[in-house]
């Protein structure tokens, strides 16, 4: 395990040789450890399994340094990394590499200046950083009894499939550039998303519990949650083809935005021509009962960050504001790209992340930290039931996908765990999972809203890194198709 | 200087030495295995006629997997490798290390195992079917020598494409084009004696888009081209036999139609549909080769990428059962070229082609050697990790529809009413791949045999099984293509793996925007 003291005395070495390069104009080093730690469950009563399938974990650190180069009358950047080292010998690859890789990119402005200062602090869990092998495995174990014991006590023994992981991250690092950004960042996270089935009652339930720290992290509450919801879902029926009035639940709502909405909030969507909102900044795009917007200071929030991995402070970033397009997420090489008179964005959103967090050996993307959505009018859930009086809850929905690019705005989806039928203002039978389909569009679903619930969840879907701290959200006429069940 | 590939030369005896030799030292400890790689390549990104990024770099991890307790259970462990660890003595230590790591994990995994063995009978010890142990060295193969091609000629290609892309006409806003070529070589080790020192060369071009007439939503295209081979890709022998420059103009003349092409609407009904192969390629990923993955079958996927519609309990699935019309096979070959080839798969079972589905019957499954011990088959190699450092999971290899006999021409020629889809563009499938919705890039209406009329923001929707029976027409015209980003596993794997297949006819509904 590499230490932050080690990461800062690194970047800031790294920086004092690099000032006295000559041909070096500017640069940015950063270093990072990370440690993605994932105790995956598999749980089938009527198969052969391993109840935990295989406690994993993948560990890495080192330095990578963007410099800008004079050559001529242009200015050429260039990228390096190295890899376990962060000695001089390190640093002197890492900035060999740079030269090497550097080029001309008449878009690239300039390396990020401060801009304010961090409003998180020390918000990382020291036990976490030090958490046994023996402990990881405990808490998959744990998320696997939560379900178990609930599943038994309401009779379910056969048929049952459990699945799921409990996921702890840590990460470290430290940045010092010319641009007299120097600042370090410790991040411990834990999530637990679990799934329980009775294949036989042909039920799905999902479950989860996230957070910072572990006394406030409950992967047997994941568990029971999820068996919970599968066990409430026993008898489902279908709905018939056609438009629906829905509530979309704190999952699948997450689901939308982390897939379809928020990437095409982000500048290089912009960019690339790949966004439905292409031209609409300071145009309405949504009911005016809508805000959307990112803040990475939340704290005991998951995506929330001190810095960036381009040292800007996070903070809050205004999306959609009453309705209205009012930003998109950036980072620095964005942000001076598409800044002019009217359009200033601060770039709160820089992050090197890859499969396992933060990551010395990427330049900064655009990553979206904690997305909360919420309405001017929140509702209570049951005054939401009743103004959407007759239609269908969705809880849970699965491959939710732009089917025909961002930019056209639809999307489609099928609905999988967690639903129901609304009947006279009411949760009424639950819904057969798998069986229904949803094909509709963002631009749809952003203007057709009833309503907003005022409670949200934090919420996290596969192959996403953002949390969604999502409500529940009512649309009118959501086009829903009938389609097969499981080996129907 | 940075390392080589053959770095492994010096390390492979010491690997294997100290695999075969330091886990007898631990209690209880039943198999380890090792694979430790590295990857040289270079890379090159542009955009609109402009350098964005270049590399030149490498990359090397790896990953050691571990059975161990009482209760015989997994663990594993994987991390990145620097520079100065790529010497005997630092290898030696790290991977002593790991093993440690996961062997206490597998340990503590074993005891609770047993603890919750008395009220969950369905807990078990791990168990790997038997393979034939292998020792064996596979060279790269290729051409062109990715390593030999210079980082200049790598940018000034991509330059020059995205250049030709952007200037081709006014409506094209944005066109990007990424080149990267390197060869990976991985080293496979494992208690049991296997010794497997395995390289391949990758060379990818990819290309995007975006192009827009008046008010219209922008078109937008994303598409590869590449195999496990040298720099001859990017010059023309490649699945397209277009060279890279060729290939990029093809897609952006595509978007620029399509972006003044009609919307396709929703159909109420079945159509009758002529699936091109470039189409097929994501429809057998899709619904044959991602439900026929041995871990989906066995439920393993159930919280991440789904189950399998043709597998409900061992007693009640459709193995040896019609779930495609007679004209319909389908099969795994990881020894063709593409990009799910190779000799010897991540937990070193060798490679062999598969039937999945025979004249409409499905055979079998995708396996690796726990799952094949499971559901009592025979291992068949398709193990893989996207890196060293990732546990290998269950993959499509080159998966594909079997070529026929019918002259694709003649398969439309013989549609009075129905649409022809070219080119794959997204799928979204339901959870168990029983359902599917995937877009294609065109659609053209048939009318008498002729295509009349193209379509912008379409494609088809069907039940899974509904479609393969109703397959009337199976073309002679086989093509395996490229998909480069199969996400599965979690933490999230992003896998390369070939797909393809020849030209159908089939029936579904229109799926429009």
């Amino acid at each position: 395990m590499i230490k932050t003291e080690d990461l800062r005395t690194a970047v800031a070495g790294a920086l004092k040789y690099i000032k006295k390069q000559k041909d070096v104009i500017d640069a940015e080093v950063f270093a990072s450890w990370s440690d993605l730690i994932t105790i995956r469950l598999d749980y089938t009563s009527d198969i052969p399994c391993n109840g935990i399938h295989e406690p994993k974990s993948i560990q890495s650190y080192g330095l990578g340094i963007l410099a800008t180069f004079k050559r001529g009358n242009r200015i050429e950047t260039g990228f390096g990394s190295v890899t376990n080292d962060l000695t001089k010998g390190g640093v002197l690859d890492a900035l060999e590499k740079a030269k090497r890789n550097r080029v001309y990119d008449p878009d690239f402005k300039t390396l990020p200046e401060p801009v304010d200062n961090p409003a998180l602090t020390n918000y990382h869990d020291k036990r976490v950083m030090e958490i046994s092998g023996e402990e990881t495995v405990d808490l998959g174990w744990k998320a696997l009894d939560g379900a178990l014991k609930t599943l038994r006590d309401g009779g379910h023994k056969k048929t049952i499939i459990i699945g799921g992981d409990v996921t702890i991250l840590r990460e470290r690092m430290a940045i010092k550039t010319t641009k007299e950004i120097d600042d370090f960042d410790e991040t411990t996270s834990l999530a637990a998303n679990i799934t329980v089935m009775i294949e036989n009652k042909n039920v799905k339930g999902t479950g989860w519990s996230m957070g910072t720290h572990l006394t406030t992290f409950k992967p047997e509450a994941a568990g029971r949650e999820a068996a919970e919801s599968a066990m409430r879902a026993i008898g489902g029926r279908k709905v018939k083809s056609g438009r629906h009035n829905v509530i979309f639940g704190n999952q699948p709502l997450t689901d939308i935005v982390s897939n379809v909405l928020i990437p095409s909030l982000d500048l290089s969507s912009v960019y690339a021509s790949d966004t439905p909102f292409l031209g609409k900044l300071g145009h309405g795009i949504a009911s005016s009962n809508l805000n959307v917007y990112d803040d990475g200071t939340i704290k005991g929030e998951i995506g929330s960050k001190k810095i960036t991995c381009e040292g800007i402070p996070t903070g809050r970033t205004d999306l959609i504001t009453n309705g209205t397009l009012t930003g998109f997420l950036a980072n620095n090489y964005y942000a001076h790209k598409f800044k002019n008179n009217l359009y200033n964005p601060i770039p709160r959103n820089g992050f090197r992340y890859s499969a396992i967090g933060r990551d010395y050996k990427n330049k900064p993307g655009i990553s979206p930290t904690n997305v909360i959505i919420e309405g001017n009018r929140g509702t209570t859930g049951d005054s939401l039931l009743k103004q959407v009086d007759n239609g269908v809850y969705i809880g849970g929905i699965w491959y939710t996908y732009a089917i025909n690019g961002l930019a056209m705005g639809d999307f489609t989806s099928t609905i999988i765990a967690d639903s129901f039928a609304i009947k006279d203002g009411k949760i009424a039978s639950p819904l057969k999972p798998n069986t229904i389909r949803i094909n509709t569009d963002i631009n749809h679903i952003l203007n057709n809203i009833i309503g907003i619930t005022k409670k949200k969840r934090s919420t996290l879907v596969w192959g996403s890194r953002e949390v969604v701290i999502a409500p529940e959200i009512a649309v009118s006429n959501v086009q829903l198709e009938n389609v097969t069940g499981f080996l129907a | 200087m940075k390392p080589r590939i053959e770095i492994l030369d010096k390390l492979k005896g010491h690997v294997f030495e100290t695999v075969s030799t330091y886990y007898k030292s631990l209690s209880d400890c039943k198999y380890v295995d090792v694979r430790l790689g590295i990857s040289e390549f270079k890379s090159a990104a542009s955009e609109n006629g402009q350098s964005k990024d270049v590399v030149d770099d490498y990359d090397a991890s790896f990953g050691i997997r571990v059975i161990a307790g009482e209760m015989s259970s997994w663990g594993f462990y994987g991390q990145s490798l620097g520079k100065n660890e790529l010497r005997n003595e630092e290898i030696t230590n790290l991977i002593v290390s790991g093993i440690n790591n996961a062997y206490e994990r597998a340990i503590a995994n074993a005891k609770k195992k047993q603890e919750f063995k008395k009220s969950a009978d369905s807990l078990t010890e791990v168990r790997l079917a038997k393979i034939k142990v292998c020792q064996d060295t596979v060279p790269a193969d290729f051409e062109i020598d990715p390593r030999k091609v210079s980082l200049q000629k790598i940018l000034k290609t991509s330059v020059d494409v995205s250049l030709q892309m952007k200037e081709l006409d006014p409506s094209v806003h944005y066109a990007a084009a990424g080149i990267r070529t390197g060869i990976t070589r991985e080293l496979f080790c494992s208690s049991e004696g296997a010794n497997i020192d395995q390289s391949l060369p990758l060379t990818q071009g990819v290309v995007y888009v975006s192009a827009q007439k008046g008010e219209s939503s922008p078109e937008v295209c994303y598409d590869y081209v590449g195999d496990l081979k040298g720099w001859e890709i990017i010059e023309g022998k490649n699945c397209y036999n277009l060279s890279f420059l060729d290939f990029a103009l093809e897609r952006t003349r595509d978007t620029i139609e399509l972006s003044g092409a009609e919307f396709l609407k929703t159909s109420k009904d079945d159509v009758v549909v002529v699936t091109d192969p470039h189409f097929n390629t994501l429809l057998v990923h899709e619904i044959v080769g991602h439900p026929t993955e041995s871990d989906r079958i066995l439920k393993m996927e159930t919280a991440y990428a789904g189950r399998s519609w043709l597998f409900k309990s061992m007693d009640e699935n459709q193995v040896g059962k019609r779930i495609a019309s007679p004209l319909v096979n389908a099969f795994s070959d990881p020894t063709t070229m593409g990009y799910g080839y190779y000799k010897y798969d991540a937990e070193g079972t060798p490679a062999k082609r598969i039937d999945v589905i025979k004249n409409g019957i499905l055979k079998t499954f995708l396996n690796g050697r726990e799952n094949a011990a499971v559901l009592g088959h025979e291992p068949n190699g398709s193990m893989r990790a996207t890196m060293s450092s990732m546990v290998p999971i269950v993959r499509m290899t080159n998966t594909a529809f079997g070529p026929g006999k019918k002259d694709p021409k003649k398969i439309i020629k013989e549609v009075k009413d129905g649409y022809y889809i070219v080119n794959h563009r997204t799928p979204s499938i339901s959870e168990s791949r029983e359902n599917f919705r995937i877009s294609a890039t065109k659609v053209y209406k048939i009318e008498n045999g002729r295509l009349v009329k193209l379509y912008r923001g379409g494609g088809i929707m069907a039940n899974s099984k509904d479609f393969l029976m109703s397959i009337d027409a199976v073309g002679n015209d086989f093509k395996m293509y490229p998909i480069p980003n199969c996400g599965k596993g979690q933490p999230m794997q992003i896998m390369r793996v070939g797909n393809g297949g020849p030209t159908l006819r089939g029936k579904a509904r229109l799926a429009g925007c």
